[in-house]
């Protein structure tokens, strides 16, 4: 999935640069924190592993000839934590960069966010949410699996976002969308199903290698919400911006060539139409009185779409808490 | 291909090669913007922007087929992103080429033009790595301030990328030894995971190992670059020849 410099256009690429070097400065400052001095090689070790691991492959059952290897992020996230894991599959890209002109240099930035950032967290946060308790094999298949197979397609999903504000594509943005994170998809899989069973492997023959790692921990669920909030409102920013000023289908099919499919003439829905007009605070995702022309502007679509999903994300939280069950409380009173 | 082909080539000596990282560095990435940023139609002009890393390639002695089979290996993803414009983009065009006019498509120039676009940063690229020795590069890094902690992950990462797939090579070479045929993919993944489980746990003996040797030589958590990057007249001389050369190139797009 490395992304080569004829799939960025410059500005994007910059922006990317700035968004990889600040994230890439903050998982530094973690991982500093986090990793004593006698981790330091092993971090460094594991990322040569990970280079001699791609070349172990095995052959898929379809599509003929095809075969799979492990990409890594997942089993370093389980290993050694997310942001060390950030750490080494940084380094990875950048060595592979440099030294082994895998990925174009304008594109570092934007490969370092899709393969090393972005499946350190997200996949580290699933497979922590779900994480297997000590002996539970299938539990583990099923959350290596499926941290592997989010992972990789939150990271093709935003190659797209790159790729389509980049203008680049010739292919609508949807059909590339669509056949990236397909594509994507299985091929996470393929990786779950062979971080699953290295895991297990090494469970088995060395514990002490991931002895006390890849456990759920106190931390777990809070940090999985917070990487999937991080995800809403990143793709919920994103997307909006390519967002397409076109009628949607269901408004073409009333206003298709001026002909009036469906009528009301009801008082009732006309002053239901003004009411709503009036308290709205984004009537059709802009300013309230803003001009019909500049309505679809990217900006105010954005800030649309996200503060859209913090309302909804509040109002989900604000029902969830309205439906708990109150749990007994655990503490006597002498 | 030898894995470690690029490192020795790295240890030439060369104008190229004495120059500091961070001119080759800089050059590199102006070279690449400017070349993605060119429109989508100029073919011609792109070949004339192939020059440039092109002459850089032979002044630096890297072999010729070692540059393009390393461009063809690289390309897979490339192609078929190329390719696909051919189907989406049909608006004909008229191409002409000094006496000779084509017909053809607008996605069929699309598809040539990120093609050539590719092999000319690539090249570049390749030029960077094979003229630049490794600790030059870790210096170049430090001098632009990456973290710490990053910059020693690099060094170690590719201190024992070698060594790691030495091995690993070794372990591959077992399995074509005992095996003749594919075995249905639960035996094969049972395989391939034990080989790899055997790799990790190899890893993480040799980092222990490398841990106890680096705190018996007084690790204190940070290691300092030895060389110390020094801009010369040769880099002096080799940015004024760039800015000369992209001077040229904006003056024959504005002709072309």
């Amino acid at each position: 999935m490395h992304m080569p410099n004829e799939l960025l256009s410059v500005p994007v690429a910059a922006g990317c640069f700035a968004v990889a070097a600040a994230g890439v400065g903050l998982v530094c400052k973690a991982a500093e924190k986090n990793i004593s001095q006698e981790k330091i090689p092993l971090m460094g070790i594991l990322g040569a592993f990970i280079f001699a691991a791609q070349m172990v492959n095995f052959p898929l059952p379809f599509p003929p000839g095809a075969s799979g290897h492990l990409t890594g992020a997942v089993f370093l996230a389980i290993v050694l934590g997310p942001a060390a894991a950030a750490v080494v599959m940084t380094s990875v890209v950048i060595v592979q960069c440099l030294i082994f002109q895998d990925g174009g240099l304008l594109a570092l930035g934007g490969n370092i966010i899709n393969l090393a950032i972005i499946p350190a967290f997200v996949g580290c946060a699933v497979y922590r949410f779900i994480a297997p308790k000590p002996g539970e094999k299938a539990r583990l298949y099923i959350a290596a699996m499926i941290a592997s197979a989010i992972a990789m397609v939150a990271a093709a999903a935003m190659l797209s976002i790159e790729t389509g504000l980049s203008g680049v594509l010739a292919v609508p943005f949807s059909h590339f969308l669509a056949a990236i994170c397909g594509i994507h998809l299985v091929i996470g899989i393929i990786e779950g199903v062979i971080t699953a069973a290295l895991l297990v492997y090494l469970r088995k023959m060395r514990p002490d290698v991931i002895d006390g790692y890849g456990q759920a921990h106190p931390g777990s669920k809070r940090m999985f919400f917070a990487t999937a909030i991080a995800a809403v409102l990143i793709t919920a920013a994103c997307l909006s911006l390519l967002a397409s000023d076109k009628p949607d289908g269901l408004e073409y099919t009333i206003g298709a060539d001026g002909e009036t499919i469906i009528e009301n003439p009801s008082p009732a829905a006309a002053s239901a139409d003004n009411l709503h007009d009036k308290l709205a605070p984004m009537p059709d995702y802009s300013r309230p009185g803003m001009a019909d022309n500049d309505k679809v502007s990217n900006g105010w679509t954005s800030f649309a779409a996200v503060t859209g999903s913090i309302i909804t994300m509040l109002a989900v939280w604000a029902c969830s808490r309205l439906i708990r069950r109150k749990e007994p409380s655990q503490c006597t009173t002498q | 291909m030898h894995h470690a082909v690029m490192d020795r080539l790295s240890m030439q000596s060369t104008f190229l090669h004495h120059l500091d990282a961070r001119t080759k560095l800089i050059v590199a990435m102006i070279f690449t913007v400017f070349v993605i940023s060119l429109p989508q139609t100029s073919i011609s002009f792109l070949l004339v922007c192939a020059s440039g890393p092109f002459a850089m390639l032979a002044f630096s002695r890297v072999p010729l087929k070692l540059a393009s089979l390393q461009i063809l290996c690289l390309s897979p993803f490339v192609a078929v992103f190329a390719l696909s414009m051919i189907f989406y983009d049909t608006t004909p065009v008229k191409p002409a080429f000094g006496p000779l006019e084509f017909r053809a498509t607008a996605g069929v120039l699309r598809c040539i033009v990120i093609l050539v676009k590719f092999a000319i940063t690539m090249t570049t690229l390749i030029v960077l790595s094979a003229t630049t020795r490794f600790s030059d590069i870790l210096a170049a890094l430090t001098w632009l301030r990456l973290p710490r902690i990053l910059v020693m992950q690099i060094a170690l990462l590719h201190r024992y990328i070698f060594i790691i797939i030495d091995r690993t090579c070794n372990v591959l070479r077992a399995r074509r030894g005992r095996k003749f045929r594919n075995l249905g993919i639960k035996y094969e993944l049972k395989t391939a995971a034990g080989m790899l489980g055997n790799i990790a746990a190899f890893s993480t003996d040799t980092a222990c190992r490398v841990s106890m040797a680096m705190a018996a030589r007084g690790f204190t958590g940070s290691i300092e670059p030895l060389i110390k990057p020094k801009f010369a007249g040769n880099d002096l001389l080799f940015a004024v020849c760039f800015a000369i050369y992209i001077a040229v190139l904006f003056v024959i797009k504005g002709i072309v």
